[in-house]
């Protein structure tokens, strides 16, 4: 009994050591991602890229801002290969903090994914986006009244706004992008109008705004467009009921485009297997993964060639979205952030 | 005095090992509190920004008013609902008394965003009591989820302080003239105050550090205003600037658990107890009492899970909980026995009067009011620094560096909750010691026990379910425990409170539904265990005669 005991403390102790040592021995038959997303898709996708490399992934997933954490404080050692956020907001962050290098061209992976989507220096880039939409309660609203983002901002729609807290980055990242395209002034403005139209405290995620629509507490939310996806998809009848309850309007078609967000990767600054994170950073762009992002996640591909089975988000696709380099949304997140202090959206 | 006693404990332990103990349990908080102190440490040494101005000039008062309201809230509700039970439980006869010992801890399983969820979702203006019922929301709401999924720290703490208490006094002011009601709010209650107060100082503390519960409901504290000088404004130091005004108000509550302690020690029962005889309830008044301790399991537990639940049934369960289980289960085990032997080592410390104890352990007790995520980025700036350390040193040796060791290991992650919980297991214990008096320290001195004689035959079966407590509360603790779990992991590693904190956020109320009852079956075993235990110890004292209730003394 004292014997097994202490086979398995030694045993412990070994697998703790061996754990840092691993994936040295055979150079490259692993790859470390560190992920801040949790979807079914990318384990699909990452199955999927183990199947046909025979490269194994170890993950770790957690919060944008403490993986980017984690990795800064194993510095050198870090054994990060690839990180992935679902903000550009983050991965600006991430590459501030210096820990990603540039990738070439993925062995023209890359130029399948327009230039709005890549960091300027090919340190990260989207692999799928998001839209940050505007829905409305198809019987109390004329989407004709609702064409811009700038309209929810307007008096006539003074309490009849939903949206979520300004702590969440997908507001941040909108109105970042705001203050890159029109200046801050016009930004604020648009943010004061919102936190005076808004019909309640901001208050659950972007499918309890849409809940909101549905049920009458307010005609208007402003919420990504993979959740309204995910209700219409939905098996529960009662959340497809939601979702045609609402209409869906890509906001600012010909004055600019609609803000979108991507969901990034980026290869690590001190990536032990920097091969293996290249071929799995190219595998995200190929078709078979795009896919997935679009049928599991309802996300649209960052390659807009690649068809996939979905109505509802093919029903969603071909719209006009914002040509300016994401990495705005990041450089100008923190003044966003205060705009919203001053203005009193919480 | 129990001063000179234990020192003179002490003094035995010194002659064999050459060192005093309180140093080893002063070094063993500071060890705990490391994490916060590298977070002070940044936020004294890191840059300024205006941020802080800025947030002064715009919603630091609705920061302090939420932060005030939210914990205000939450400990009149759980002091209220956990006290009442406790002593409901401890002193009565009803239908299922027994039952409810235990699943009244059951609440604190829940983790407290999954509670808040499952409440939103229910009484938001689009759920099935939309409009029926006030929704829960805004900074009354959240304080009024955490007073019911917090409050059994209240319970167990008060249970278990009600059920070693010495029947003399209330039969005394029973036979002085006074109700029932009046008897417990004289004597009983007076008795129970140091636990109330330790519980109710974990229930503030827990309230004030959340940080997924308040943001969903729209009821922004000082912690929401951390984590966006962290998240919107990448501005690390402020972060940690506003984690020690955090800390600091922690502080002041321990300042007042304290005060309360220590008037309370004049007032505590003698090494004397004579068993009180429970209470038979009257058929009505039974009913009632069953209501009131069915209540808050209902709202705390069953029906934000069930309605989990209900959305589960439309969506594909998760895969790998078995391991994920397994891992939750391990990892809450050995950090809660580890942190009962801490606790208990500390609570000792405070007990010795000596500064570096008492010191210590109240710094390694700060560490409970920080988010955990703060918690977790001061474990990581520990670890950073001490491989770098380790590295430069085994470069010097072996010419290449260090393994990468410390983060991403279970080492880790059992640091990092011992650095982070490790108040919830002093708590029960230095509760538990506050019941061996001077007078009792003194008596087995003068029947000639030796120190450690006395360690063991008097002090051992007094603080042994408090200490038990500890253990539990910390086990439950890292059942639920988020950010640490998340970030120090091994690769590929999952539990269930990341399992199902990952479906909440992302708005997948139905998967995250089967990890989060999981985690409350995980505590189950342990809660009925550490029950059983508290009543087993009041059964061994109901046929012991009142002399011979401290074992060990009538030899």
């Amino acid at each position: 009994m004292s014997d097994r005991l202490r086979l398995c403390v030694i045993g412990a102790l070994c697998a703790s050591l061996g754990l840092a040592a691993c994936g040295q021995p055979e150079q490259d038959s692993v790859v470390n991602v560190f992920s801040a997303r949790h979807y079914a898709s990318d384990q699909e996708v990452f199955r999927a890229f183990t199947e046909e490399t025979g490269i194994e992934i170890n993950l770790v997933e957690a919060d944008g801002d403490l993986l980017i954490e984690r990795v800064r404080a194993d510095g050198e050692r870090s054994p990060a290969d690839v990180i992935i956020t679902v903000d550009a907001g983050r991965l600006h962050r991430a590459e501030q903090a210096g820990l990603f290098q540039p990738v070439d061209n993925l062995g023209g992976m890359l130029d399948r994914v327009p230039d709005s989507l890549v960091h300027p220096d090919n340190l990260w880039f989207g692999f799928a986006t998001r839209a940050r939409v505007i829905v409305y309660a198809r019987d109390r609203v004329d989407p004709s009244e609702v064409q811009t983002y700038a309209d929810l901002a307007r008096p006539e729609f003074e309490g009849r706004v939903c949206v979520r807290s300004s702590s969440n980055v997908y507001n941040q990242s909108l109105v970042a992008g705001m203050i890159a395209e029109d200046g801050s002034e016009a930004a604020e403005s648009f943010a004061r109008g919102i936190a005076q139209n808004l019909a309640r405290t901001p208050q659950g995620g972007d499918t309890d705004q849409i809940r909101a629509v549905a049920a009458g507490e307010c005609d208007v939310a402003i919420v990504n467009h993979y959740y309204l996806g995910r209700l219409m998809n939905a098996e529960d009848s009662a959340d497809r009921a939601v979702g045609e309850a609402v209409g869906i309007i890509f906001p600012d078609q010909g004055q600019g485009g609609t803000y979108v967000n991507i969901s990034g990767a980026g290869l690590a600054a001190n990536a032990p297997n920097p091969e293996a994170a290249r071929a799995l950073l190219a595998f995200l762009l190929s078709e078979r993964a795009q896919r997935a992002f679009a049928e599991l996640t309802n996300e649209f591909p960052a390659d807009p060639s690649v068809s996939y089975d979905n109505t509802v988000l093919e029903g969603f696709a071909g719209f006009e979205a914002r040509d300016m380099n994401v990495n705005a949304l990041g450089e100008n997140g923190a003044e966003a952030q205060r705009i919203f202090d001053r203005v009193g959206w919480p | 005095m129990a001063i000179a006693d234990t020192s003179t404990l002490h003094r035995k332990l010194t002659g064999r090992t050459g060192l005093h103990p309180v140093w080893l349990a002063a070094f063993a908080g500071l060890l705990c509190a490391a994490p916060l102190l590298a977070v002070v440490w940044l936020g004294m040494s890191g840059a300024w920004s205006d941020y802080l101005i800025h947030i002064a000039n715009t919603r630091l008062a609705e920061f302090l008013i939420n932060t005030a309201i939210v914990g205000l809230t939450a400990a009149l509700l759980a002091g209220v609902i956990g006290t009442g039970t406790a002593w409901l439980v401890t002193r009565h006869v009803f239908p299922g008394r027994n039952l409810f010992q235990w699943m009244l801890a059951l609440p604190l399983a829940m983790p407290a965003y999954a509670a808040a969820y499952g409440w939103y979702d229910l009484t938001q203006g689009a759920g099935p009591l939309g409009g029926l019922v006030p929704a829960v929301h805004g900074p009354f709401g959240a304080g009024a989820i955490f007073g019911l999924v917090f409050y059994p720290y209240v319970y167990l703490l008060a249970r278990e302080s009600f059920s070693a208490q010495s029947a003399d006094a209330y039969d005394a002011a029973r036979t002085l003239g006074c109700s029932p009601f009046q008897a417990f709010a004289r004597t009983a209650l007076p008795m129970v105050r140091p636990a109330i107060a330790a519980g109710l100082a974990l229930v503030v503390m827990e309230a004030l550090a959340d940080y997924g519960t308040v943001s969903h409901l729209g009821a922004p504290t000082l912690t929401v205003a951390l984590m966006r000088a962290w998240a919107g404004e990448g501005s690390i130091p402020d972060a940690a600037r506003l984690a020690m005004l955090l800390v600091s108000i922690s502080f002041l509550i321990f300042m007042a658990e304290r005060a309360l302690r220590r008037r309370a020690r004049q007032t505590a029962a003698s090494g004397h107890v004579r068993a009180f005889r429970r209470q038979r309830l009257s058929p009505l008044a039974g009913m009632l009492a069953v209501l009131a301790c069915l209540l808050p399991v209902l709202m705390g537990l069953v029906i934000p899970a069930a309605r989990l639940g209900w959305r589960a049934a439309y969506t594909p369960a998760a895969t790998g909980l078995m391991d994920a289980a397994v891992n939750s289960l391990t990892l809450a085990g050995v950090s809660g026995l580890l942190a009962a032997g801490i606790g208990l080592g500390l609570a000792y410390a405070i007990r010795t009067r000596k500064l570096a104890g008492r010191a210590s352990a109240r710094i390694a007790s700060m560490g409970y009011g920080v988010p955990g995520a703060v918690a977790a980025l001061g474990v990581l700036i520990i670890f950073g620094g001490v491989q770098g350390w380790l590295d430069t040193l085994w470069r010097g040796m072996t010419g290449s560096p260090f393994p990468l060791v410390l983060t991403g290991s279970a080492l880790a992650l059992i640091f990092a909750y011992q650095a982070r919980f490790i108040a919830a297991a002093i708590g029960p214990s230095e509760s538990a010691l506050s019941r061996v008096t001077p007078s009792l320290d003194a008596a087995a001195r003068t029947l000639g026990a030796r120190p450690l004689t006395l360690a063991r035959r008097v002090h051992w079966p007094l603080v042994s379910s408090g200490v038990a407590l500890a253990g539990l509360l910390v086990f439950v603790e890292v059942l639920k425990e988020l950010p640490a779990t998340m970030i120090l992991r091994p690769f590929n590693m999952n539990t269930l409170a990341v399992t199902a904190h990952n479906f909440a956020a992302d708005e997948r109320l139905g998967q995250a539904a089967l990890p989060a009852v999981l985690l409350v079956a995980a505590a189950l075993p342990a809660m009925i265990w550490i029950a059983r235990r508290i009543t087993a110890t009041e059964r061994s004292r109901d046929t012991v005669p009142p002399s011979e209730a401290i074992p060990g003394l009538a030899e």
